[in-house]
């Protein structure tokens, strides 16, 4: 690694202006020691901002929960009462890395994590989104690539937490230069979508302090994903649904999907398609199709249409189980 | 920095771009924990934080300064194998080694919080480390082992005495 | 004097007796092994995938802080043949100003031409990889019997076209060496090797110097399934830099580039036709394959070979037989012997067809075995085995597994020769009883020590706590390289034999008949001062060849998302007589486990355009995990009369394909092509809208054997046994 200052930030404030001149944020760490490691980006400065004040607690509440950026993973998965309430999320955190990695990886840093695109994150490529000219993944090796997107980048958001997220409704509060901002997970990442240069709508200053969760009472949530190894591998598909039947229709059904566009991938007209809908496969399968109905399929990614109809499929019957009790 | 590593406080003069595992093989002379990937991608370089397993490569070292540091050669104040390495000797759970250190440690981690776990259990815990050697099934019999689990044999001998071979 | 029959050490369980200094982090593997003065080393490689490297300027890396000497790989002009080609190499007092300094050497590179996909490489107008010298190469055609005829008349006839991955060896324990030289020029090297002798004379040779003045020690190493057999270009110029800096230099690879720059196995694309008569016996077989060995065949400069031929049809013998293989460059790095060279790649497509034949006639896959192996201990296998796994329960015809996972089963096997060779031991016998024996072998993790000790204390009939076993040093009896699964097959019959001489000298100085057993502490009492040395030496009738082994393999593939489960495999394996059933167990498990990593995970990918490897680490360069392993049941053939046989390749030649096997059984359709990932169950489901997958580009592969045709075909060789071995 390049040589680099570390500092310690005791405020936001504080840390926004530590950050200015080349420096970055270091939260786990795990992601942003691997770009060093490997040359893409070189910090004169690391900021630690696990020291931040309200940034590291659950906090449940009656009207919602408030989780903190830097909150691990770990915790997440260990919260008996966020286990029950926001299963998706549970299972998303679970999903991630390994044991190893959930310890100090943070909600914060899992949502700003940088792209994983082979060629974005090769040393000795200089892709669109780095600066250069030519995405590679276009008409090359794009197996674990975008099905949708609006710029030229073909590299999807592959945050776990993002997707369950934003099947949950939740909030990321964000700290910028002149104010603090309440971003949906659709704002989140909304700049990704039509911008190659970027991995979501954060400048580099702006620092996460923390998620807002509303709490929906009756509304279960379900996270599944598919990988090609069984545990401790990126998602080649990624789906969070959440939902609530009333007399046995469903309600206010959320299927978003991740690993397959530079934000995590929701499609209004789908979810309203299952309103007062009767939780059969039928009705899972048209809203599924709506879901993907504009996918793209490059070269060598089209096999994860199929993969997102079924997760899509399943996420939705597990959800419906749950929410009958008999999951 | 002063970092605590093993029960010892030690002081070493390192820049803030070492990771705690440069500053335990390099500056420390603590070899347990091995380098294989330097990306957290195979755990060969677990060390305990505390009660938990991390990635030592993938943490630098000023960040683990106050923090108990325990690598493999520190898991028994004695010297003595614990019951754990003991079952790892007695069950064959390694072959050439090299990610032994990082099995044992991600495994002490899970019987400080659960003494007495299941197979899916170790599984789990230990989804982080990888091995090449292909030790997984004797791995996870001497994890049982040491927590007094049920280990079902997968060896059966058959002696062959009637063939034409030489 | 044979094996004994009533043992108390030989073929029982014993623990590994460096089981305890590697579970508490005490072995020495090379990167912990710190000589007073030692210096880090770094080399500097090729960012191009092809260039000229017309001048390198060392000049401001050597003016670095820390910096205390640089060499270039080679006099300029050369030319750097693939991404990651070693370039230059510097030494430093610390591993940062080292990786500082690299980036201040200056390369003067032309950029080349280059291509990197072996179906691209074999067209007439691809960039050469070598000037003057065609990518397609060898071609040479092996014919016996009359094959046209035997299709002609065959009664069932398949064909298809089955592909195999580059895949890479990946031992956890990178490859390094640290290097120090005194001042009498005599050089010691701490490598992780497989073969101290070899790297040593590899070493002497490079360096130019007698190999009496060079010394390769390796205590434990951490892995090398092939591809530690030479010090390769980072182990000499590690020693060069020691040389130059006056100083120690250590000298251990990262994993990026041990995924570039250390061998690899090579791919396949085999076209095969085989025919038979409609009981299903084979009758005739015709093979055109192509592979890459990367840039070049053979990094390794010891024991195997590394090019991309395979024997075909590999254990099957069929009269008629057609072979053609050919070997095609591409810029990539070069290939060595991968655990069971050859053979994995020669079984995948052989027993492939063989299932899709025995489908298309309607036959049992285990019932075509029995009829078309030539091997009695093989076909005895498959009976073991099919009982023992349940097979004719478990066996539906192919597709027919009703629901959306689909489960199925397959079979495979295999055979290799491995057998044993000249090793020389020594064991020093002192009057307190202990011994120490001294070989220069190596234990890869293999268990080589173990199997040292249990032979002596079988032999000598004592505890085994009073043996001592030193290995890994070319100052000890010389030993072959641990590779081809030869090291337990040549070890334990010298140590049997220096033991047997132990004992006639031991009668000799004390007076006693029997030194053995409870007689050992009075005979040793009688040595006196100076403890007795006595040396052995391998001898024939204690060990032999012919491994054989077949697996069984139980699948669930889920058709609407493409995932494999596996749900258990089966191996039944011989290896002669078993000389330490534990450790044993773990090499099967190991050959087991590489298989499925071959069959469902691992590949090395070359992007196209840029000519970079794309997955140089372990995130997408995937090695299977806890999770994904499934119960492995092992049924050991203990065969004592056919002497010590090794068992390490064996056990990793029929798993990919008894999985391959039992995939295509579960679905009734062939995936023909490794790694057999989700992706490509779906698209071979006919559910992937859009471009087609790359595996089934299937006009490029035509094109490939229109060229492989197309090469001169020397007169064909008419030989009676068809091209494989036993």
């Amino acid at each position: 690694m390049n040589a680099f200052a570390y500092v310690t930030a005791r405020s936001a404030e504080n840390a926004m202006e530590s950050v200015r001149e080349n420096g970055r944020y270091l939260a786990g760490g795990i992601d942003l020691l691997g770009q060093i490691k490997e040359g893409l980006t070189e910090p004169a400065r690391l900021v630690n901002i696990k020291e931040l004040p309200e940034t590291g607690e659950i906090l449940p509440g009656k009207a919602g929960w408030r989780i903190g950026a830097n909150v691990t993973l770990d915790t997440l998965t260990r919260h008996p009462e966020l286990r029950q309430r926001f299963p998706a999320l549970a299972q998303a955190a679970d999903d991630v890395g390994s044991p190893q990695m959930r310890v100090v990886a943070t909600v914060g840093g899992n949502l700003a994590q940088h792209s994983r695109c082979w060629y974005y994150r090769h040393r000795d490529v200089q892709c669109l989104k780095r600066g250069g000219s030519q995405c590679f993944a276009r008409g090359g090796m794009n197996k674990y690539h975008s099905l949708f997107t609006g710029c030229r980048c073909l590299s999807p958001c592959v945050s776990n937490l993002a997707v369950a997220l934003a099947a949950l409704d939740a909030r990321v509060v964000v700290r910028r230069a002149k104010k603090t901002d309440t971003l949906t997970l659709a704002e989140l990442f909304s700049a990704a979508w039509s911008n190659a240069k970027v991995h979501h709508s954060l400048a580099p200053s702006d620092l996460i302090l923390h998620i807002e969760l509303p709490v929906q009472p009756a509304v279960g949530s379900v996270y599944q994903q598919l990988s090609e190894r069984s545990a401790f591998d990126w998602a080649l598909v990624s789906c969070a649904v959440s939902g609530r039947l009333d007399k046995g229709r469903l309600r206010n059904v959320r299927m978003v999907l991740g690993a397959i566009a530079p934000t995590p991938w929701e499609v209004k007209a789908a979810n309203t398609s299952l309103e007062g809908a009767e939780p059969t496969d039928a009705q899972f399968e048209k809203a599924a199709e709506r879901l993907l109905r504009e996918a793209v399929p490059q070269e060598h990614n089209g096999y994860k249409i199929p993969q997102a109809r079924a997760l899509v499929r399943r996420s939705l019957t597990r959800l419906v189980l749950s929410l009958q009790g008999t999951a | 920095m002063r970092l605590t590593i093993n029960g010892e406080l030690r002081e070493l003069a390192l820049e803030p771009r070492t990771t705690l595992l440069e500053a335990l093989r390099l500056h420390a002379g603590v070899t347990g924990p091995k380098e294989s990937c330097d990306r957290a991608s195979c755990g060969a370089c677990s060390v305990l934080l505390g009660d938990k397993a991390i990635y030592a490569c993938s943490l630098l070292a000023i960040e683990a300064q106050g923090a108990e540091i325990t690598t493999v050669e520190g898991l028994s104040r004695t010297g003595e194998l614990t019951r754990l390495q003991q079952a790892f000797v007695d069950k064959d759970g390694l072959q050439c080694g090299f990610c032994t250190p990082g099995m044992i440690i991600t495994l002490a981690a899970l019987l400080r919080r659960t003494p007495h776990p299941t197979e899916a259990g170790i599984r789990a815990a230990i989804a982080g480390n990888l091995c090449r050697c292909g030790s997984h099934p004797r791995i996870v019999a001497a994890a049982l082992d040491a927590t007094g689990g049920r280990v079902t044999e997968s060896l059966h001998v058959l002696q062959v005495h009637d063939h034409g071979l030489a | 004097m044979a094996w004994p029959k009533e043992t108390k050490y030989l073929g029982k369980a014993t623990p590994r007796l460096e089981g305890p200094v590697k579970v508490s982090g005490r072995a020495r593997y090379t990167a912990d092994v710190a000589p007073p003065g030692m210096l880090f080393g770094a080399i500097l490689r090729s960012t191009l995938p092809a260039a000229r490297i017309k001048s390198v300027d060392l000049s401001r890396a050597l003016a670095a802080p820390g910096i205390k000497a640089g060499v270039t790989a080679k006099p300029t002009p050369f030319l750097a043949r693939y991404y990651g080609d070693e370039i230059a190499a510097l030494a430093g007092t610390s591993r940062n100003a080292v990786l500082d300094a690299l980036r201040l050497i200056t390369v003067d590179a032309e950029p080349l031409p280059f291509v990197v996909d072996e179906l691209e490489a074999v067209r007439s107008d691809a960039p050469r990889v070598v000037a003057d010298r065609a990518n397609l190469g060898e071609g040479a055609e092996k014919v016996t019997g009359e094959v046209d005829a035997a299709f002609a008349n065959a009664a069932a006839v398949v064909e298809g076209t089955y592909r195999t991955q580059v895949e890479l060896h990946h031992p956890m324990e990178t490859h390094g060496h640290v290097v120090q030289w005194d001042e009498d020029n005599e050089m010691t090297a701490w490598s992780s090797t497989q073969g101290v002798f070899g790297v040593r004379d590899a070493f002497s040779k490079q360096l130019g110097i007698p190999q009496s003045k060079v010394r390769v020690l390796c205590e434990h190493m951490g892995g090398g399934f092939g591809s530690k057999f030479s010090p390769g270009a980072e182990g000499v110029l590690g020693a060069r830099l020691a040389r130059a800096a006056r100083a120690p230099v250590r000298l251990v690879l990262t994993r990026f580039e041990e995924s570039l720059a250390v061998g690899n196995r090579p791919s396949s694309v085999q076209k095969i036709k085989l025919g038979a008569d409609a009981s299903g016996k084979l009758t005739a077989f015709q093979l055109e394959s192509i592979g890459t060995p990367g840039h070049s065949t053979g990094v390794s400069n010891a024991g195997g070979s590394g090019g991309a031929a395979f024997p075909a049809p590999y254990i099957y013998r069929p009269a008629a037989t057609r072979v053609k293989q050919g070997s095609v460059a591409i810029n990539a790095g070069a290939s060595c012997a991968m655990r069971a060279p050859g053979h994995p790649v020669a079984s995948f497509g052989m027993e492939s067809i063989l299932d899709d034949l025995a489908a298309k006639l309607g036959i049992d896959p285990v019932a075509i075995r029995l009829m078309n192996d030539p091997s009695e201990l093989r076909r005895r296998e498959y009976e073991l085995g099919a009982e023992r796994f349940g097979w004719a329960k478990k066996f539906r015809a192919p597709g027919t597994s009703p629901g959306p996972v689909k489960v199925g089963v397959g079979c495979a096997g295999a055979a290799w020769m491995s057998g044993g060779r000249g090793t020389q031991a020594e064991i020093q016998v002192n009057n307190d009883s202990t011994l120490e024996v001294r070989v220069g072998t190596q234990d890869l993790g293999t268990g080589s020590r173990t199997v040292v000790q249990v032979v002596a204390a079988e032999i000598l009939g004592i505890e085994r706590e009073l043996i001592s076993v030193r290995i890994g040093d070319t100052r000890f009896p010389p030993s072959g390289a641990s590779g081809g699964s030869t090291t337990t097959a040549s070890v334990s019959p010298a140590v049997l034999d220096t033991c047997e001489n132990v004992l006639a000298e031991l009668r000799t100085v004390s007076g006693i008949e029997d030194p053995r057993g409870n007689r050992w502490k009075d005979a040793c009492k009688r040595i006196g001062a100076a403890p007795l040395v006595v040396r052995g030496k391998w001898r024939e009738g204690l060990s032999t060849g012919g491994a054989c082994g077949v697996q069984f393999a139980e699948v669930e593939v889920d058709t609407e998302t493409g995932f494999i489960k596996l749900r258990n495999i089966l191996a039944v394996q011989d290896c002669g007589t078993v000389v330490n059933r534990l450790t044993c167990e773990s090499q099967i498990n190991g050959g087991v486990i590489m298989g499925i990593g071959y069959a469902l995970y691992e590949e090395r990918l070359m992007d196209p355009r840029t000519g970079v490897m794309l997955n140089p680490n372990f995130e997408t360069y995937k090695l299977p995990g806890f999770a994904d392993i499934p119960p492995i049941d092992i049924l050991l053939l203990d065969m004592p009369e056919r002497g010590v046989i090794g068992v390490g390749e064996p056990c990793t030649i029929p798993t990919a394909s008894a999985i391959a096997n039992a995939i295509a059984n579960a679905l009734g359709i062939r995936v023909a092509s490794l790694p057999i990932t989700p992706d490509k169950i779906l698209a071979a489901l006919g559910k992937v809208p859009g471009g087609e997958p790359r595996a089934l580009t299937s006009a490029r592969q035509n094109e490939a054997f229109t060229q492989l045709a197309a090469l001169p075909t020397l007169a064909p060789v008419l030989s009676t046994a068809g091209g494989s071995h036993t």
